[in-house]
């Protein structure tokens, strides 16, 4: 008895086993399984509905019984009331106040997310559809490529050329070399171009539905689903019928997947034996299994196959960079015969090694068209096709390049870079890059590859497109290796001391981030006081910069496949009577019409017209229908404001209708504009500014020395903008009233629970 | 086939005799001829033209006049080479230098024999030597303002063409030679001392033009003639 005592006096031990502790394994589980269990990642608002639903199924499941249900509360009746409890009560007084105040203040703190749009991802075809005065079966099992094919097999590497130089030409720029959807352009969109190659896409579908899509795009989805955000353009005008097949085999031929047909409006899975997707899937495997021995060197007949299926149509067959893409790219491709490599390891003047060409095809070339392989081709695929590609130059036979040895690593620190930009100058790196270093040499300065094409100087505010890398070692290889057939030179001896090179490489990284995190969404703050319309105001730089992609605008005549402006930051504030937005881009080249130049620089804010509501625009300069209203500046004309119906068509307002202000600045290769509006004008269709509400906003930026005008131009898709409610004090009060309000409760149910527990004792 | 082999072993015998001598005079020097000639450009050839220097201007001036055909009187054209293709030269005396001086380059057309090459600085900027190489290997370096002097290679014949991308107006050529060689002047004429006596191929290039070749018998202590006729590309 006296033996015993101590025993039950002892400190009961915390039920592992028991059911609380089962419940608590139910909920994370549960929670591990709904938030990673389950792609693409599900909202968090359906996330929160289904732990909700989880708890009560558990709370009924333990609370069936009595005898459960005191087995599940013993644990936290137990952390109530026994004193033995205390630590880890007080540890629940102090932690869950600051819990519940961390969240109040991270709601009440709440950055602008865009409004989630939901939609049918594959919406209802139409049976047929008109095209250029014809009628299009699109519920026919056939092609005509296909019946063509069938009936005479002959005319396939036909049809599947024909198709891909269609592809290479005009949808590698957002769905990509490798048809995922990756395209150079890719980014500049939302949602991101479809990837061909996940199963869920061209997999599930008809060959018909994908003729629709393609013919009619984005602006032909079905109105009573809008809006769509799709920025598929229409390709009716650009290519007919046979083309639009042809594109469509070299789709499904490449992928390896079968199409579908449709049935009733329904995808079926094509008559005859069942087609699985799983060739396709493995196809890549298979084809990638090389001899070990023939692997180290690489497989040349495997090389061969892979170079004529993925390289060919830009680089051409016999390598001499002239395949069908080439024309409408910049940088070209790589004409291989000459043996010239721009990312090398090895000394100016030398070939490649192995390694320099495995580097590029695997990670691609950032800034270009060039993509990374490694996903799409196996490790063994990218030996062979490197072999390949040694075979169109001569001096590769028996060569043995070395890497050059780079000086002794030299870290960042303030000294190293206050020596590089002593170095940068003294070598006259301004000479090519611009003063500031942002690809801006002195106009007409002609650089020229030595094929003779253009070259543009990388822009070293911008690492993320460097196209041998952004590392601090890869732009000291470059400086001391050159890029052979490009203007840039070697340094390895030409700066005054060795490690110079690392000073250099240390000072351009410090002008730019590795990579850049591109917007949605650009919240217009509200300002106190007055807003300053000179673009160098110290106002300015204090504001959050939202960088929004553009790319070139492909689909209308003239085209422009390789824009010189890629990104444009923005930054928005508004008072109760006016909207001001900044904005800042780079242009190597300023061009203005009043001191002699052929075509203006000139940018762009585009808003539907008529103010916020209803159905969206197309997103590059709307249609009939659907106009946009835009606000502009010209170099030379200064700020504008306009009105467009379709790509082209604008129409500017003037006199008293332009109530638009700003100014600009050019400096050192970059613009920096302010333009100012009032939220609400008396002119008709003007946009007017809504309060804290989401509206579309979508950006122009046209370079006038490139010869930019129209439809050729530098675009973006919509994003959302919003004015901002006054900046509140919120944040700071409510947290502390939230955590209070637990302590009080806490303090509460203990209460309770110790008299309950009182008599019982 | 057979007779270029057997006067090729012939050649490398007598240069390994001449060699092993301590002879140093071309082969053929005595009792040698001249070959003498011009060189005409026929069609019409690029007219000159003025770039506005948008760099620099401190030391390249506002204006470069740019002439890539020089055309003399009767339509002699200056500054193509014309070499023996199989008869030596004489060794250089001095390493052959090409300067870079007011954003040029001097000379435009540089003949050397294979080996090393002085390419001077004299302006004070940033030059970039660029060679179009596809024989030797392409030179692209970069030759800042501290830097006076660098020593480059070229070992193999080769007729190549040199440029400054920072200056894109500054086009240059080097011929590289172990052959008798001369340079034409204003009146597109040259001269070519001590050829061997016997049939020769006479190479002329330039670099915008081409070039073309010609047979030419010579006979000791006579001047040999020929004369060529470039057609300028429209």
């Amino acid at each position: 008895m006296t033996l015993a005592a101590p025993d039950r006096r002892r400190l009961p031990r915390l039920p592992v086993g028991g059911r609380f502790a089962q419940a608590i394994l139910v909920l994370v589980v549960a929670y591990l399984v709904f938030r990673f269990g389950i792609q693409p990642p599900m909202p968090f608002s359906l996330l929160s509905l289904y732990m909700a639903i989880t708890l009560l199924a558990m709370l009924v499941y333990v609370s069936s019984d009595s005898e459960s249900w005191r087995a599940f509360r013993a644990p936290i009746w137990e952390t109530l009331v026994d004193p033995r409890r205390r630590p880890v009560r007080l540890g629940f007084a102090v932690l869950l106040p600051l819990l519940v105040g961390y969240y109040a203040y991270s709601q009440a703190a709440a950055k602008a997310e865009a409004p989630v749009e939901l939609r049918a991802v594959h919406p209802a075809p139409p049976t047929s559809i008109p095209l250029r005065g014809s009628t299009i079966d699109l519920e026919a099992t056939d092609t005509p490529v296909r019946k063509d094919i069938a009936a005479n097999p002959a005319n396939r590497a036909k049809h599947l050329a024909a198709g891909g130089a269609i592809y290479i030409q005009n949808c590698v720029f957002c769905h990509g070399d490798n048809l995922d959807g990756k395209g150079h352009f890719a980014h500049g969109f939302n949602p991101t171009p479809a990837d061909f190659t996940d199963p869920g896409t061209i997999a599930q579908l008809s060959e018909g539905y994908l003729f629709w899509r393609i013919a009619k795009g984005g602006p032909g989805l079905p109105k009573e689903s809008t809006p769509w955000n799709s920025a598929m353009p229409s390709w009716e005008d650009r290519l007919n019928a046979e083309q639009i097949w042809q594109v469509i085999y070299y789709l499904y031929e490449t992928t390896g997947y079968p199409p579908r047909v449709m049935r009733g409006g329904e995808h079926a899975a094509l008559p005859g034996p069942p087609a699985t997707v799983l060739p396709a899937l493995f196809a890549r495997g298979v084809a990638g299994v090389a001899p070990p021995a023939a692997e180290a060197q690489g497989d040349l007949a495997l090389g061969k196959q892979v170079y004529e299926k993925r390289c060919a149509l830009c680089h051409g067959g016999a390598g001499k960079g002239d395949g069908p893409a080439a024309e409408r790219l910049l940088p070209k491709p790589r004409d291989f015969t000459a043996g010239k490599y721009k990312i090398r390891s090895t000394a100016s003047g030398q070939l490649p090694t192995d390694q320099d060409l495995l580097n590029v095809v695997a990670k691609g070339m950032p800034g270009t068209s060039m993509p990374a392989w490694d996903k799409a081709l196996s490790e063994a695929e990218r030996r062979a096709v490197v072999a390949h590609l040694k075979t169109f130059a001569e001096g590769f036979k028996g060569a043995k390049p070395e890497p050059v040895k780079l000086p002794g690593e030299v870290a960042s620190s303030d000294s190293s870079i206050k020596r590089g930009r002593e170095m940068f100058e003294a070598i006259e790196c301004n000479k090519c890059h611009g003063p500031a270093g942002r690809g801006d040499p002195a106009p007409g300065s002609d650089l020229k590859d030595d094929w003779g094409h253009p070259v543009r100087p990388a822009n070293l505010h911008k690492p993320w497109t460097f196209r041998g890398g952004p590392e601090r070692k890869d732009v000291a290889t470059r400086l001391a290796t050159g890029l052979m057939g490009s203007p840039m030179p070697t340094f390895a001896d030409s700066v005054e001391k060795p490690e110079d090179l690392w000073h250099l490489a240390n000072y351009i990284r410090s002008l730019g981030p590795d990579r850049l995190s591109w917007a949605t969404v650009l919240p217009v703050r509200a300002a106190a006081g007055e807003v300053p319309s000179d673009p160098n105001a110290e106002f300015w730089p204090k504001q959050p910069g939202a960088n929004f992609p553009l790319v070139g605008q492909v689909i209308v005549d003239p085209r422009n496949f390789n824009p010189t402006i890629d990104m444009i930051t923005v930054r928005a504030v508004h008072t109760p009577d006016e909207v001001v937005f900044h904005l800042t881009w780079d242009d190597p080249t300023p061009s203005d019409p009043t001191t002699g130049a052929p075509k203006p620089d000139m940018v762009a804010l585009q808003f539907p017209a008529g103010g916020e509501g209803g159905e969206r625009p197309y997103f590059l300069m709307g249609d009939g229908g659907h106009p946009v209203s835009l606000l502009t500046w010209r170099a030379g004309a200064g700020v504008g404001e306009a009105t467009a119906a379709g790509i082209g068509k604008l129409t500017p307002q003037s006199g008293a209708a332009v109530q638009a202000k700003g100014q600009a600045v050019y400096e050192a290769g970059q613009y920096r504009v302010v333009i100012r509006r009032a939220r609400k004008t008396s002119a008709a269709g003007d946009f007017v500014f809504p309060a804290e509400e989401f509206f579309p906003i979508a950006f122009w930026v046209w370079d006038g020395s490139e010869g930019d005008e129209g439809a050729k131009a530098s675009i973006s898709s919509w994003y959302y903008v919003r004015l901002e409610a006054p900046p509140s004090k919120r944040q700071f009060v409510i947290p502390p009233i939230a955590a209070l309000g637990t302590v009080v409760l806490e303090l509460g149910l203990l209460r309770w629970a110790q008299r309950r527990r009182g008599p019982a004792a | 086939m057979r007779m270029s082999v057997i006067a090729s072993v012939l050649i490398v015998a007598l240069v390994a005799a001449a060699a092993l001598f301590g002879w140093n005079a071309p082969a053929g020097a005595q009792g040698g001829g001249t070959i003498v000639g011009e060189v005409k450009v026929t069609g019409t050839p690029p007219a000159p033209k003025t770039v506005k220097v948008n760099k620099d201007n401190e030391v390249c001036g506002n204006e470069k006049k740019i002439v890539d055909v020089a055309v003399g009187p009767g339509n002699g054209l200056g500054d193509a080479v014309v070499a023996v293709t199989d008869a030596k030269g004489p060794k250089p005396a001095k390493k052959p230098a090409l300067d870079q001086k007011g954003c040029e380059f001097h000379p435009p057309l540089l003949v050397m024999a294979p080996g090393e090459v002085d390419i001077l600085n004299s302006d004070g900027v940033l030059h970039n030597i660029h060679t179009l190489s596809t024989v030797n290997p392409a030179i692209n370096k970069a030759q800042p303002k501290f830097k006076k002097v660098m020593t480059e290679k070229l070992e193999k014949p080769e007729a190549v063409k040199v440029r400054c991308d920072v200056h894109t107006w500054m086009q240059g050529a080097i011929y590289v030679t172990e052959n008798a060689a001369a340079l034409t002047d204003q009146k597109g004429s040259f001269k070519i001392d001590n050829v061997p006596a016997g049939k020769h191929k006479v190479e002329v290039w330039h670099p915008i033009l081409g070039k073309q070749t010609k047979d030419v018998e010579v006979k000791a202590g006579q001047e040999a003639k020929v004369s060529f006729e470039l057609a300028a590309k429209k």
